[in-house]
């Protein structure tokens, strides 16, 4: 099922993937944290495992500092930071509970971290230490970074925009416009707004300009569902991930379906072969020319028997990536 | 030490009317406790708390799922005095009432009715929950079910009703029986003093009096994350009046038709107008009231009323005739510098007025689940994930913190386990030596 213009990774996780992300500065190189208690580092190009470092719990996310450094963390609380030449581990701090999010924010030089325990950290990714502590009106679920933006959602659908270069208050709270749990929130590569997905297959396209003729141009669709029966299978979208040139999105869901869509024209670009199961995480490559996509069972219905996680990546091309001009 | 507990006296002094009044009572340190972080908001240590019972109600297998709500909704009472929004517990308890609605082993279970008996004095209109329990049958033998259901009567000053329920509460053989008549006999006696201090007092007030402030009255609380009490404590602030010399539950000694042994009562509640004597079934959702005086938001600046003139017709007056001069504008005079301002203004745009919102009683919602159980085979959406479970608390979990606690719950099982060997193996060794 696997075509010419894709493959599947070798000594993938053990356990299901919580999230996939590309080095900033070459496609080669793909960061991959999971329930297993593991980050790996694999060769994308050569499809090896170049490394391979251990948490004392699962991992719930990771991110690159820069190409030779990775910050991970997860069920244990810690936030550890990874160098990856010299393979050795730093624990910068802790939060007071699971970590869910792990970001860096380059124009501001910031790790950001957020966690159940209702707050978002801040991380002078230098030293390392801590920059800061933000409380959150709830659990924090997902966060992306916007320029020196930073957005938070969080467990009760409420969604907060934070100035990273000043803390002292919240720019904007927001409640997210979709009538169910938040999942997956990412920024535009050009900074003006953000793509929210939800658990019962919708997506919302927001901006972030308060004025009202820029709010006029939100909008939200249904998306991942399934019709069988005459009955609608509704599936959660876990998954976003832009492309970083042509400001386009992929999304994925529990139905194991990845769509690439044009938030311009407001048309579905494309949609891929059916993987074996939902779509946990989903990552363009910076040159925006490879997607890696984790196919990896999330529980989302208990603990049942399911097929194996895996990770493929997928060569793209601009026929599938970049808006139709009209 | 005495200091201590003399600065905890004076918080609890000053906090009074943020306080809700609890049936059970309130244990102090509790309150002491929830009054010294009210400034601040609920603590990490409150919230790791709330969280531990959130996932416990999600994760219980054993065969009293209801103990797990039964005493996340009493901790909740005792570390939100003030009620209110940031509690939940509204949201808590409809929950609850409506997760066990069709287990039928709970229906007469004393801690069951008394979920829905507080649920009922959290919504506007208790009786129609009442109602709807008697027709649901959950805690028609349970005489806590009727003392609530009468004493809703009572309030209303409605007396006859009042009694009429502890007559079907006598029909039914609510238990326990001496509590039903203790608090049957404390009803009549307050209804036949009433009826007396009516007939002394004759038919005197006439015209309207001041709105005075009646002691003891529950006042409706202000503000919607905090319940804060109202600075006005007359009229329309006040939901209910309860206690005072109308002690519940105290059987008035001998004959209360005595005239030399008078006890003044300030309330003088007045019994309210004529009522059938018939306890009126179950029927169809009561309509909603539309609310009065609702108002769009408008400018109110600029307005001009319109005027009348004697024929009664509305004039506009004529507009001002512009000034044929210059007016003298002081060189220097320059426009003042607008003061730099911490929060962008243009963020306030985001606010928009709030939808109008169908009226939706907590009541109808019930109404709305069962009717829902109903449709459930016709269903034509279906969600893809364990929907119940994230959403069954008073907070939302996502599927990875529903794992994450089958992880740590696994690793408590490990650990205690290999303990246990640990323990087992030092054991042999000593029975070796």
């Amino acid at each position: 099922m696997t075509g010419c213009n894709e493959y599947k990774l070798n000594q993938g996780p053990e356990d299901s993937i919580s999230a996939v992300k590309f080095s900033p500065s070459t496609a080669q190189f793909l960061l991959v944290s999971s329930w297993d208690c593991t980050v790996r580092l694999f060769d994308v190009g050569g499809n090896t495992m170049r490394m391979k470092y251990q948490h004392t719990a699962p991992v719930l996310d990771c991110a690159f500092y820069d190409p030779t450094h990775s910050w991970s963390g997860g069920l244990d609380a810690h936030l550890k930071t990874h160098d990856l030449n010299t393979d050795q581990d730093t624990i910068v701090g802790t939060h007071d509970a699971p970590i869910r999010c792990v970001e860096y924010c380059p124009e501001v030089n910031v790790m950001v971290t957020g966690s159940w325990d209702r707050s978002v950290r801040l991380w002078d990714p230098r030293t390392p230490c801590n920059a800061g502590t933000f409380t959150q009106p709830d659990k924090v679920y997902t966060l992306s970074v916007a320029g020196d933006r930073l957005i938070v959602g969080t467990a009760g659908r409420r969604v907060l925009v934070w100035d990273l270069r000043n803390m002292g208050y919240v720019q904007q709270r927001r409640e997210s416009s979709l009538k169910y749990q938040t999942r997956c929130i990412r920024a535009f590569p050009n900074k003006q707004g953000y793509v929210l997905s939800s658990i019962e297959g919708r997506v919302a396209v927001e901006y972030l300009d308060p004025s009202q003729e820029v709010q006029k141009k939100k909008y939200a669709f249904k998306c991942h569902r399934l019709k069988e029966e005459g009955i609608e299978q509704v599936y959660p979208v876990n998954a976003i991930s832009f492309h970083s040139i042509h400001n386009t999105f992929a999304t994925g869901g529990s139905d194991g379906f990845v769509n690439i869509w044009d938030p311009f024209n407001k048309k579905r670009l494309c949609q891929f072969h059916r993987y074996p199961t939902s779509i946990a995480s989903l990552a363009f490559s910076n040159d925006g020319t490879m997607l890696a996509i984790a196919s990896s069972y999330m529980h989302e219905k208990g603990d049942i028997s399911h097929p194996e996680d895996a990770i493929f990546i997928r060569q793209v091309t601009d026929a599938e990536t970049k808006p139709k001009s009209t | 030490m005495s200091t201590m507990a003399e600065g905890g006296d004076v918080d609890w002094e000053l906090s009074k009317e943020n306080i809700q009044p609890l049936r059970r009572g309130r244990d102090i340190s509790a309150l002491h406790q929830a009054l010294s972080q009210r400034e601040e908001g609920p603590t990490s240590a409150v919230n790791q708390q709330k969280q531990m019972f959130e996932s416990e109600l999600r994760m219980y297998d054993g065969d009293d799922p209801l103990s797990v709500w039964d005493r996340y909704i009493k901790w909740t009472e005792q570390t939100f005095p003030q009620g209110g929004k940031e509690s939940n517990l509204s949201t808590l308890l409809e929950r609850a009432v409506t997760r066990f609605t069709d287990e039928k082993m709970y229906h007469n279970d004393p801690r069951y009715v008394e979920l829905w008996i507080k649920f009922a004095e959290n919504c506007p209109e208790p009786l129609d929950i009442y109602r709807y329990m008697q027709a649901q049958g959950i805690g028609v033998t349970q005489a806590s079910l009727y003392i609530a259901w009468s004493e809703e009567y009572e309030n209303q000053g409605n007396y006859q009703k009042a009694d009429l329920v502890y007559q079907e509460a006598f029909k039914k053989c609510a238990e326990p029986h001496d509590r039903l008549l203790q608090f049957h006999k404390a009803l009549q006696a307050r209804v036949s003093r009433q009826v007396f201090l009516k007939l002394e007092n004759g038919s005197s007030d006439e015209e309207p009096k001041q709105p005075e402030r009646v002691s003891l009255a529950h006042l409706k609380h202000r503000g919607k994350k905090k319940a804060i009490a109202p600075v006005n404590r007359t009229g329309t602030a006040i939901k209910r009046v309860t206690g005072g010399l109308q002690t519940h539950g105290v059987p008035v000694l001998g004959n209360v038709s005595n005239s030399q042994l008078l006890i003044f009562d300030e309330n003088k509640a007045e019994a309210a107008g004529p009522s059938e004597p018939t306890l009126e079934p179950w029927v169809a959702p009561p309509t909603s009231r539309a609310k009065e005086n609702e108002q769009n938001p408008a400018k109110w600046c600029d307005v001009k009323m319109p005027q009348k003139t004697k024929f009664g017709h509305a004039v506009m007056p004529p507009p001002p005739p512009k000034p044929t001069f210059q007016p003298f504008v002081e060189e220097s005079d320059q426009p003042p510098t607008m003061t730099p301002c911490k929060i962008n203004p243009a963020v306030n745009s985001v606010l928009s007025a709030r939808k109008p919102r169908t009226e939706e009683t907590p009541l109808k919602r019930l109404q709305e689940q069962q009717h829902k159980k109903a449709e459930a085979g016709k269903l034509q959406e279906q969600s893809m994930y364990c929907k119940e479970l994230l959403l069954s608390g008073a907070t939302e979990f996502c599927f990875e913190e529903l794992r994450a606690e089958h992880f740590f719950k696994k690793m408590a099982q490990e650990s205690q386990k290999a303990g246990g060997e640990g323990c087992q193996a030092a054991a042999a060794a000593a029975a070796a030596n």
